[in-house]
């Protein structure tokens, strides 16, 4: 499944957390008529390219699948982030 | 019905073979010589690691503190990013070389193949690399490894 949400989250220096959930289906289904209407042009610099386009959208389709659980967290005396794939 | 299985239940027939054996005999052809039992295959997905973990601690002098780094990318998400550069056309891969020349990286990205890459993902399970640097000012942990 490709992921849905996204966390966010944001200390400062007052260890106050500000934590974002980003509803990642809506930007998924924002992205999807503005992919349908770029497709005919991705179609054809497939074709330049010579890359299979529907091998292209297969592996395109994988990493957005396996970007669940992707985490990344940096943390500092001053401040830290966050940023969690769910 | 395959012949092998056919030649035993004729001995079991023929009475050469009692029904005990011919059970034993029918589940030994079920199996292919050399496959994993199921609980073998079980234990193995169990143990096999499912991210690739980077963790940096750095300390340095003065009052900033120390900060960490923790980053966990998912292995299944490097094996499509392999899948993903084996698609790269081939005038790029000859511009990442020419680049890469220049930095001193004697690297021929268009001998990688697809299965090789693969290949390297999969050999990334025992993965461990640790560096230590300490000077006076500074002092830098980082660790990679799966998990």
């Amino acid at each position: 499944m490709i992921p849905f949400v996204a966390v966010v989250s944001l200390r400062n220096q007052q260890s106050r957390t500000f934590r974002l959930w980003i509803p990642l289906v809506l930007i998924w289904l924002l992205l999807v008529p503005l992919a349908l209407l770029l497709s005919p042009f991705i179609f054809i610099a497939c074709l330049v390219c010579r890359v299979n386009p529907f091998r292209g959208l297969a592996v395109v389709w994988q990493v957005l699948n396996a970007l669940t659980d992707t985490e990344l967290e940096v943390e500092h005396r001053a401040a830290g982030m966050s940023f969690h794939i769910l | 019905m395959n012949e092998q299985r056919r030649q035993v239940l004729a001995m079991l027939s023929e009475g050469k073979i009692s029904a005990d054996e011919a059970e034993r005999l029918i589940s030994a052809l079920e199996q292919p010589a050399g496959r994993p039992s199921d609980s073998d295959s079980a234990q193995g997905v169990k143990n096999r690691p499912k991210y690739l973990r980077v963790q940096v601690d750095s300390e340095e002098g003065g009052h900033n503190g120390p900060t960490k780094v923790n980053v966990r990318v998912p292995m299944q998400l490097l094996r499509a990013g392999v899948k993903l550069a084996s698609l790269l056309p081939a005038q790029a891969l000859q511009r990442a070389n020419h680049a890469m020349h220049e930095q001193g990286i004697p690297i021929d990205l268009t001998q990688i193949k697809a299965e090789n890459l693969e290949e390297l993902v999969e050999q990334l399970n025992d993965l461990s690399v640790d560096v230590d640097q300490t000077d006076e000012r500074t002092k830098v942990k980082v660790r990679v490894f799966c998990e």
